[in-house]
């Protein structure tokens, strides 16, 4: 009994050990807070989030707002990139082997029209149906950058 | 043969004239003509169908020409969850009187109760909407009004909630005396130009009661915030006037009564914060006048990050708040003056009415509670009084350059 005990202990302490590598935190719908814009996060097919090096997570309401603050922040020792899977929404996809499809008639929370897919079968498929284009991470970085970040997304109207 | 064709073309004349005076179809659930849809599709542009009371399934009702549709005795169009309900693309449309309930929901497709897109001068009014994924939608649209109507859903999971009043890529849209409840967010703008919100009731909503996103040039007046998961948010946006509007209980841990982020050259006036976790929010946002506003019984009056420069804080009454002022940074980029502190202790020797000592609104307490959070059990205590008063003759770790210096004596009304 007293040897089962130990046993555990020690199980579940080398699972707490190994177990130390970061991993994407669920988030809370309704009540957690975008890092970037500060919004509610409300739609978990957008939801994304940066881990750092100590496994604190900073959520985002989009993926835009995780590109933006991945563009600007210089605090955070960044871990890794989270992007949630638009087609299978419990799935979380690291942002550098993600797909992404910038499609106008796919709304996203900031506005910049933007999903994650897993695979790029599945973005193909999905820009079947919607259009728009596919995108790699480090092109979806380039858009925050030129469509947000250089300060005259006020006065750019979809007209 | 002359006369004859001349007659000919008079008849020919009058009959066009008295066609384009509008004509009237009515659609009943009994009569020649029961479904909406179809009337709509036989009447000429610039004729008002008239639908009785009833029940209509139906759904994906699409107005392509300038109509006038009122329901009389408010009829119900049921979309049974599908799709949209009604959608206007033409100019010069109204709609009143009816109800519209169970729109589709969708991951991809924002259904709506009423979509109007690309389309102008339209006139939504006085129409009851309930159970709806999104409820009135405007997409790239000029002018138009939206009048009346309440919205409300009860469906409290976000992910399936959708925004009362939407609107995307407008211009110039009167938002007014509406009611809504229970959606994502009350009244949604993105790129959003000249809007005007006024009179409107946006109660416990799941998120914000009003959300601004890259709109620029809109006022918004006398409307009510009240019990919404995250109160009103403002966000990259300028010149947005905010009058006399109320923003009371918004409670929770990311909850504020007004949220602004990067905002710039803009006016908060004569609004009253009541009961909030923190009545003014502000990141990122520079050039703003906060003049004569009432903020009461909040726990946080103002929590302004470092990040906001030249915003001014004039003649507002500050009364009974838990704190304050809150701030992140020792330095200090924003004024305040002549405001009323219920909380400031000094005194008036010379009876002008102005304090003789300035009022330092960011307590010591406050900071502690910035860096350790569980130290709030000692509210109220003796020792936190003390050292508050200690820290307000002789600032150590507040801002030493954020301070009131001419706080009122009394209430200003």
């Amino acid at each position: 009994m007293r040897g089962g005990s130990i046993l555990k202990i020690f199980i579940v302490t080398a699972v707490l050990i190994t177990g130390c590598e970061p991993t994407p935190q669920p988030i809370e719908l309704g009540s957690d807070q975008c890092a970037y814009c500060r919004m509610m996060i409300t739609e978990q097919e957008f939801g994304s989030q940066v881990l750092n090096k100590q496994g604190r997570s900073f959520k985002f309401d989009s993926v835009e707002c995780m590109a933006a603050f991945d563009l600007t922040d210089e605090q955070v020792e960044v871990h890794s990139k989270w992007v949630p899977d638009f087609l299978n929404r419990d799935t979380w996809l690291l942002a550098e082997e993600a797909r992404y499809l910038h499609s106008e008639t796919l709304r996203s929370p900031m506005g910049m029209y933007l999903s994650a897919y897993g695979s790029r079968e599945d973005a193909e498929r999905m820009k079947e149906e919607y259009g728009g284009s596919i995108l790699s991470y480090e092109e979806v970085r380039s858009l925050v950058r030129e469509e947000w970040l250089s300060g005259n997304r006020n006065n750019h109207m979809h007209h | 043969m002359k006369q004859t064709a001349c007659i000919f073309f008079t008849v020919l004349i009058f009959m066009t004239a008295v066609s384009s005076i509008e004509a009237q179809i009515t659609v009943s659930q009994d009569g020649e003509h029961s479904s909406i849809a179809e009337a709509v599709s036989m009447a000429m542009p610039g004729d008002t169908i008239t639908v009785t009371e009833g029940i209509y399934r139906e759904h994906d009702i699409r107005i392509k020409k300038p109509l006038t549709l009122v329901g009389e005795g408010r009829p119900v169009i049921d979309g049974g969850d599908n799709g949209y309900i009604i959608l206007i693309t033409a100019d010069s449309v109204t709609v009143s009187g009816f109800e519209i309930i169970n729109t589709g929901r969708s991951y991809i497709r924002d259904y709506a109760a009423i979509m109007i897109e690309k389309a102008s001068d339209f006139v939504i009014e006085d129409n009851r909407l309930d159970n709806v994924f999104f409820g009135i939608y405007l997409a790239e649209t000029n002018r138009g009004v939206v009048r009346n109507n309440h919205v409300e859903s009860y469906d409290r999971r976000e992910a399936s909630s959708g925004n009362g009043i939407h609107l995307w890529n407008v211009k110039n849209p009167v938002i007014e005396n509406n009611r809504v409840t229970g959606m994502r967010d009350g009244i949604y703008l993105e790129f959003a130009e000249n809007a005007r919100i006024m009179g409107n009731i946006s109660n416990d909503n799941n998120r914000y009661g009003l959300h601004y996103m890259f709109s620029n040039g809109g006022v918004y007046y006398e409307n009510t915030f009240r019990r919404n998961g995250a109160g009103v948010a403002v966000m990259y946006s300028e010149n947005v006037d905010m009058k006399n509007n109320r923003f009371e209980n918004n409670w929770g841990a990311t909850s504020y009564g007004l949220l602004l982020k990067d905002i710039r050259n803009s006016t908060i006036e004569g609004n009253r914060f009541y009961r909030n976790t923190t009545a003014i929010y502000s990141e990122s946002s520079s050039n703003i006048l906060i003049r004569r506003n009432d903020v009461e019984l909040n726990g946080w009056a103002v929590n302004i990050k470092s990040s906001s420069a030249r915003n001014r804080f004039e003649e507002n009454n500050f009364i009974e708040n838990s704190f304050d002022v809150r701030t992140d940074s020792p330095r200090n980029n924003n004024h305040f003056e002549g405001n009323y502190w219920s909380a400031y202790e000094g005194y008036d020797l010379d009876r002008d009415g102005i304090g003789d000592v300035p009022y330092r609104p960011v307590s010591l307490f406050s900071i502690i509670i910035d860096r350790q959070p569980e130290s709030l059990i000692l509210m109220r205590s003796m020792f936190i009084r003390l050292l508050d008063t200690a820290e307000r003759i002789a600032p150590v770790l507040t801002p030493k350059t954020l301070f009131d210096e001419k706080p009122k004596m009394t209430r200003i009304q």
